[in-house]
């Protein structure tokens, strides 16, 4: 089984070639004379005058955190859906108890209007 | 050496520098792209150990989704390293005696006497049309079906507890409902007031 995942490990290895392998050729083959000036940040002309990171609004976590939950449903999806045929009928009513407790999060979640933008 | 025992030592080798990194380097999203490395590495051990389903939803789950929720975190809470680094020298001491005491008990809980080949043996090697996803089904919705439906009730409780702790309503909202808008009537808006003119006097 392991073998099947060779040609991932190829990959993996010339992706990481290809990625270092320009910055590389760049930082051998170009001129590089840094001083104080050029290396100060600036934005369009004029110093800098505040961080460049800056807060993120709670909703976005509030997003993700449920974008992670049901992803996680989807992956306990994916073994059933190729043992459905083996599992039968006591699969499917397991999976349909595992989705109808999660569905009730989802109708708590619309209707609290966490899907929202205002 | 075989050829897989090289892919594990190279690989544990990334592993543990970019464990050791996610716990050095200055920068919060520089630890959190560490992590990256570390959930990457560690899915390649997975597959070595023949866990293909677990190392692709170690892929797919960590590095998908739960990395964004730390990049969030990170960008949120908008940290400054000038104020966390400010009892390092004071609390050093108290941080040598834990760090002390939990890697004693690691090493009385999973020391060596509880690794190595004797104890657990190493997968046996599957033939190249074998199917761990499969194999997993089988069991998880059977056998196991009473911790899976633990598990939903367990996403279920964190869906609530994600909307309890941070969905704020905007006091001003800013949108407008255009349903809202057209349903509109002049009564709604204009009203004709009917007043005897004044006089002078």
């Amino acid at each position: 089984m392991v073998e099947n995942y060779l040609p991932i490990l190829v990959f993996i290895v010339l992706g990481i070639l290809f990625g270092i392998a320009p910055i590389l050729a760049g930082y051998m083959m170009g001129p590089s004379k840094p001083d104080s000036v050029k290396l100060s940040p600036y934005e369009c002309g004029f110093e800098a005058f505040e961080d460049a990171r800056m807060k993120f609004d709670v909703r976005f976590y509030l997003v993700a955190i449920l974008f992670i939950i049901f992803d996680l449903e989807i992956a306990f999806l994916f073994p059933w859906a190729v043992v459905l045929d083996e599992i039968g009928m006591f699969g499917l009513v397991a999976m349909a108890v595992f989705l109808g407790i999660l569905v009730i999060g989802f109708i708590y979640e619309w209707k609290k209007g966490a899907l929202e933008w205002e | 050496m075989g050829f897989e025992q090289i892919v594990f030592y190279i690989f544990s080798a990334i592993l543990v520098f970019a464990a050791g990194m996610v716990i050095s380097v200055r920068n919060p999203v520089f630890a959190a792209l560490f992590l990256v490395l570390a959930f990457f590495t560690s899915a390649v051990i997975w597959i070595l150990l023949e866990a293909e389903f677990l190392a692709l939803t170690l892929v797919l789950v960590y590095v998908g989704a739960v990395m964004v929720l730390f990049l969030f975190v990170v960008m949120m809470l908008d940290i400054n390293l000038a104020v966390l680094k400010r009892g390092f020298r004071r609390y050093l001491p108290v941080g040598f005696v834990v760090a002390f005491i939990m890697i004693v008990q690691l090493v009385l809980i999973v020391g060596p006497e509880q690794f190595g080949l004797d104890k657990v043996e190493s997968p046996t090697p599957r033939a190249a049309d074998y199917s761990n996803t499969e194999e997993l089904g089988r069991v998880l919705y059977t056998v196991y079906v009473y911790p899976f439906e633990i598990a939903s009730v367990i996403l279920l409780v964190a869906i609530i507890a994600a909307i309890a702790l941070t969905l704020r309503k905007r006091k001003h909202p800013r949108f407008m409902s255009p349903e809202q808008q057209i349903k509109v009537r002049r009564e709604d808006r204009l009203r004709i007031v009917k007043m005897k003119s004044e006089t002078k006097l």
